[in-house]
C-alpha cells in the first residue's frame, strides 16, 4: 500500500520538474529572441525606450509554462533590457537612480503580469475541463436516471468510463452476463479478490505492460459488481488523475445505483408479485367461476335427459344431449386453457408412477366416449406391455387431445384405431384415423402453439392448442409425440412414445408370497 | 330401491349445485338436507344423522378435508367427495381420510348415484356380513375363499385372492394404491406400486374376458382401483342413454 503510493508520487514529480525545465529553457529563448528584436528595432528604426518589450516573453512564459519560467524570464529581461536600453549602452551597469527605478518597476510589473497570465491560463483550463466533465456527467446521470433496469445502468457506467479513459472498461459480476471475458488471464485472480473484498482496489500491470485498475463499483457493497479498467501505459500524474476521475464517476454511479436500484428492485418485486397474484386469481377464477356453473348445467342436463317427461319426446330429449355435449366441450376448452397456462409457465411437473399403458388408453377412450361417438373405435392393445414410469394423468390428457383431433378431422363414421405396442426401448400408444390427413407443410408445423391447418379454419372449430399440449405433457414425461400422414385426405397416425424406465420392475415371482 | 327413503346431506356453497343435486337425489328417492358451510354441515349431521353425505371440498368457512376428518372422528356415514380435476394427490388424501369415493366436477347425476349406492351398499354389507358377492360373471365366496367366473372355479394365489377380496369389500368404490398395498403386502411396501400393476394384470388375465378391456377390475388413473358391480358403461349410461358406447371391446 505505502510502496505503491510512493511510486505514484515520484513519477508526477519527475514529470513536473521536466516540464519546468523545458518552460525555463523556452522562456530564456523567448527573452533572447526579444533581445534580438529590440536590437534590430534600435539599430534600424532608432527606438531607444523599448524596455516594455521584455514584458512580452514574461507574459507568454507565465501563461504557457507557469510562474517559475515567468520569473526567470523576468529576471533575464531586466538584465538584458538594462544592457540594451539604459545608460552605458551594451553594459550591465545602471547609471542613474531613475533608470534603477524603471528596472525595479519593470521587475514588479513583470512578476505581476506573469502571475496574472498564469492564473488566467489555469482558470481557462479548469473551466474548460469542468465544462466537459459537467456535460459528461450530466449525460451520464441522465442515462442513469432513464435506465429502465440495473443492466442498463451498468451499460451506462461502462460506456461512461470507457469514454472517460478512452480505453477498455469491463464490468464484472453485476450484470447477468458477468463473464470475465476480456480480462487478461493473470488479472482474474485479482478480480476475484476484489469481488471477495480482499482490498478495495488494485492496480496491476498485465503482460503487455498495460496498467489495469480493478475496483468495486461501490466500495460499500459487492452487489454492483467490479470494474476492470484498462488504463493503458500511464504513469505518474496522469494515472493519479485518471483514478480520481474514475472515482468521481463511480461515486456518482454507485449513489445512483443505491438510490435507483433499491427502489427499482422493490418496485419490480412488487410488480412481479402483483402480476403473479393477478394471474393466480384469474386462473383460480376461471377454474372456479366458469366450472361451477358448468357443473350445474351438466348435472342438470343429465337429470333432464333421464326425465320420463322428456324421454317421451325425441326432439326434447335430443336437446338435453346438446346441452350436455356443449357443456362438456366448454369444460374441455377451459381445461385446455388451464393446461396451456401451466405449460407456458413451465410448471408441468410429472408425478411419476408405475403405470399400465393399457390403463391409460382405456381411461382416455372412456373419457372421450361421447366425442368419439360418431366413429367406430377399435382398440388393439398388447396385453403384455412393459409397465412404464410416467404421470398417468398427463399421459392420458395427451392421448385425449390426440383422440379429439382424430374425431375432429375425420368424417362421421370413419373408423379410428388405437394401438398400444412395444417398440424397442419404448411403449408406443398410437391413434390412427382415416381423416383429413396432413400435407408435408402441415406436418412440419403441426403441434406448434395455436397452429391450425388453414384449410380447416372455416370448417372445424378448435384453438390449435391440443397437439401442443399433448407434446408438452409427453416431453415433460421424457417421451415424444410423432405425427405421420401419407398426405392430404389419407388419414394420420399420431403416436405417443413413452420410454421404458431404466429401473426394472421386479420379477413377478418375487412378490407373490 | 329403498323402502324407507334414505336421507342425503348435500354440503356445497353453490346454490345451483345444491339445486340440481336435490332434484337428482329426490328423483332417486332420497330425502335431501342441505348445508352451505362446514360448520353448518357438522351441526346438521350431529342433530339429524343422514344415510349419505355429499361433500364439496370448496367451502367458504373451512377446508373440506377438515370437515371430513371431524366427521370421521365419530361417524362412518357413507361419504362422496365432489372434487376438481387434476388433483390426484388430494383425492388420494381424502380417500385415506375416510371418504368412500369421489366424483370429478363436472359430473353426471348417474355417476354420482352409482358411487353413492356403492358406498351405501358397502356399509350395509359390512353390517350384514355377506358370505358371497357377485360382480357380473365373477362370484367370490368369502367363506370358502373361492372365486368363480361363470361358475367355473378360478385358481388364485393367496396374494391375488387377498387383492380381490379387499377390492370386493369396497366394491363399486375406488380403493387407493396405498390402501391395497398396506392390506395385501404390508406397511413396508407402500411405495411399490409396480407390485400392484403386475398383480392387477395377472388378476385381470384370470377374471376378465379381455384383460386389455377390463369390465370388472377398473383403474382410476393416479388414484387406485375399483371393482364394479356391473358393466361400467351401462352404469354411466343411466344418465346418458343417447350416448353410444365406444365400440372396440372385443
Amino acid at each position: 500500500m505505502l510502496g505503491r503510493r510512493l511510486s505514484l508520487r515520484l513519477d508526477p514529480r519527475l514529470a513536473g520538474l521536466w516540464r519546468q525545465l523545458r518552460g525555463v529553457a523556452i522562456s530564456l529563448l523567448l527573452v533572447a529572441l526579444t533581445t534580438v528584436v529590440a536590437l534590430l528595432l534600435r539599430h534600424y528604426i532608432g527606438i531607444l525606450r523599448g524596455a516594455v518589450l521584455y514584458l512580452v516573453p514574461v507574459m507568454i512564459a507565465g501563461y504557457q509554462f507557469g510562474v517559475v519560467p515567468a520569473l526567470v524570464s523576468a529576471v533575464a529581461g531586466v538584465i538584458l533590457s538594462g544592457y540594451v536600453y539604459f545608460a552605458q549602452l551594451y553594459t550591465f551597469k545602471v547609471a542613474s537612480p531613475q533608470e534603477a527605478l524603471n528596472l525595479v518597476l519593470y521587475m514588479v510589473v513583470a512578476v505581476f503580469v506573469s502571475h496574472l497570465a498564469n492564473q488566467a491560463k489555469r482558470h481557462t483550463t479548469i473551466a474548460r475541463k469542468r465544462e466537459q466533465e459537467m456535460s459528461d456527467l450530466y449525460a451520464f446521470s441522465r442515462r442513469l436516471a432513464a435506465a429502465p433496469s440495473a443492466a442498463e445502468i451498468f451499460v451506462a457506467i461502462q460506456n461512461h468510463l470507457a469514454h472517460l479513459v478512452q480505453r477498455k472498461v469491463l464490468l464484472l459480476g453485476a450484470a447477468d452476463d458477468g463473464s470475465a471475458d476480456g480480462v487478461p488471464e493473470q488479472l482474474r485472480a485479482e478480480v476475484g479478490q476484489v469481488e471477495r473484498d480482499e482490498g478495495r482496489e488494485r492496480i496491476t500491470a498485465d503482460d503487455s505492460g498495460n496498467i489495469w485498475l480493478i475496483r468495486r463499483v461501490s466500495p460499500k457493497t459487492p452487489d454492483f459488481g467490479v470494474v476492470a479498467v484498462d488504463l493503458g501505459r500511464v504513469s505518474g500524474e496522469a494515472l493519479a488523475e485518471m483514478r480520481q476521475r474514475i472515482d468521481d464517476a463511480l461515486a456518482d454511479a454507485a449513489a445512483t445505483l443505491e438510490r435507483l436500484d433499491v427502489a427499482r428492485a422493490l418496485n419490480e418485486a412488487k410488480m412481479r408479485s402483483e402480476t403473479e397474484l393477478l394471474r393466480e386469481a384469474l386462473i383460480g377464477s376461471v377454474s372456479h367461476e366458469l366450472r361451477t356453473p358448468l357443473a350445474s348445467i351438466l348435472g342438470a342436463a343429465t337429470i333432464l335427459s333421464n326425465a320420463p317427461a322428456l324421454a317421451a319426446d325425441e326432439r326434447l330429449h335430443a336437446l338435453t344431449g346438446v346441452v350436455r355435449d356443449e357443456a362438456e366441450r366448454l369444460n374441455n376448452d377451459i381445461q385446455n386453457l388451464l393446461d396451456a397456462t401451466t405449460i407456458s409457465r413451465q410448471q408441468v411437473r410429472p408425478k411419476l408412477q408405475w403405470i399400465e399403458p393399457v390403463d391409460i388408453v382405456n381411461a382416455a377412450v372412456e373419457h372421450r366416449r361421447r366425442r368419439l361417438a360418431g366413429h367406430p373405435v377399435t382398440l388393439e392393445l398388447d396385453s403384455n406391455l412393459p409397465i412404464v414410469r410416467a404421470d398417468p394423468v398427463q399421459v392420458e390428457q395427451a392421448l385425449m387431445q390426440i383422440l379429439d383431433n382424430a374425431a375432429k378431422y375425420s368424417a362421421d363414421g370413419a373408423p379410428i384405431r388405437v394401438t398400444a405396442e412395444p417398440n424397442g426401448q419404448s411403449v408406443v400408444l398410437s391413434v390412427h384415423d382415416c381423416g383429413a390427413g396432413l400435407s408435408g407443410e402441415e406436418k412440419r408445423q403441426v403441434g406448434g402453439r395455436f397452429f391450425r391447418g388453414p384449410r380447416h379454419a372455416a370448417t372445424t372449430s378448435g384453438s390449435g392448442l391440443g397437439l401442443w399440449i399433448a407434446k408438452a405433457f409427453i416431453s415433460a414425461n421424457g417421451g415424444k409425440v410423432e405425427v405421420e400422414s401419407e398426405g392430404i385426405g389419407r388419414g394420420a397416425t399420431v403416436s405417443i412414445h413413452l420410454p421404458l424406465s431404466g429401473e426394472t420392475a421386479p420379477l413377478e415371482t418375487t412378490v407373490d408370497e | 330401491m329403498n323402502e324407507i327413503p334414505s336421507s342425503v346431506l348435500v354440503i356445497d356453497d353453490e346454490v345451483q349445485i345444491r339445486r340440481f343435486l336435490r332434484t337428482g337425489f329426490e328423483l332417486d328417492g332420497f330425502t335431501v338436507q342441505e348445508a352451505e358451510t362446514g360448520a353448518e354441515a357438522l351441526r346438521t349431521v350431529t342433530l339429524q344423522p343422514s344415510d349419505l353425505v355429499i361433500l364439496d371440498l370448496n367451502l367458504p368457512d373451512m377446508d373440506g378435508a377438515d370437515v371430513l376428518e371431524r366427521l370421521r372422528a365419530w361417524s362412518t356415514v357413507p361419504l362422496i367427495v365432489l372434487s376438481v380435476r387434476a388433483n390426484e394427490a388430494e383425492k388420494v388424501r381424502l380417500l385415506e381420510l375416510g371418504a368412500d369415493d369421489y366424483v370429478v366436477k363436472p359430473f353426471g347425476m348417474a355417476e354420482l348415484l352409482a358411487r353413492a349406492h356403492s358406498a351405501m351398499r358397502r356399509q350395509l354389507r359390512a353390517a350384514r356380513g355377506e358370505p358371497m358377492v357377485k360382480f357380473g360373471p365373477l362370484a367370490i365366496d368369502f367363506a370358502a375363499r373361492a372365486v368363480f367366473i361363470n361358475d367355473q372355479r378360478v385358481a388364485l394365489t393367496p396374494k391375488e385372492y387377498r387383492l380381490l377380496q379387499v377390492l370386493a369389500q369396497h366394491s363399486g368404490n375406488v380403493v387407493t394404491h396405498q390402501f391395497l398395498l398396506r392390506e395385501v403386502w404390508g406397511n413396508e411396501h407402500l411405495d411399490d406400486t409396480h407390485y400392484l400393476r403386475i398383480f392387477v394384470r395377472k388378476l385381470r388375465r384370470k377374471i376378465e374376458a379381455d384383460p386389455t378391456q377390463p369390465r370388472i377390475l377398473l383403474t382410476e388413473l393416479g388414484v387406485g382401483y375399483r371393482l364394479v358391480m356391473s358393466d361400467p358403461p351401462a352404469a354411466v349410461a343411466i344418465g346418458s342413454p343417447d350416448a353410444p358406447a365406444a365400440t372396440g371391446s372385443a
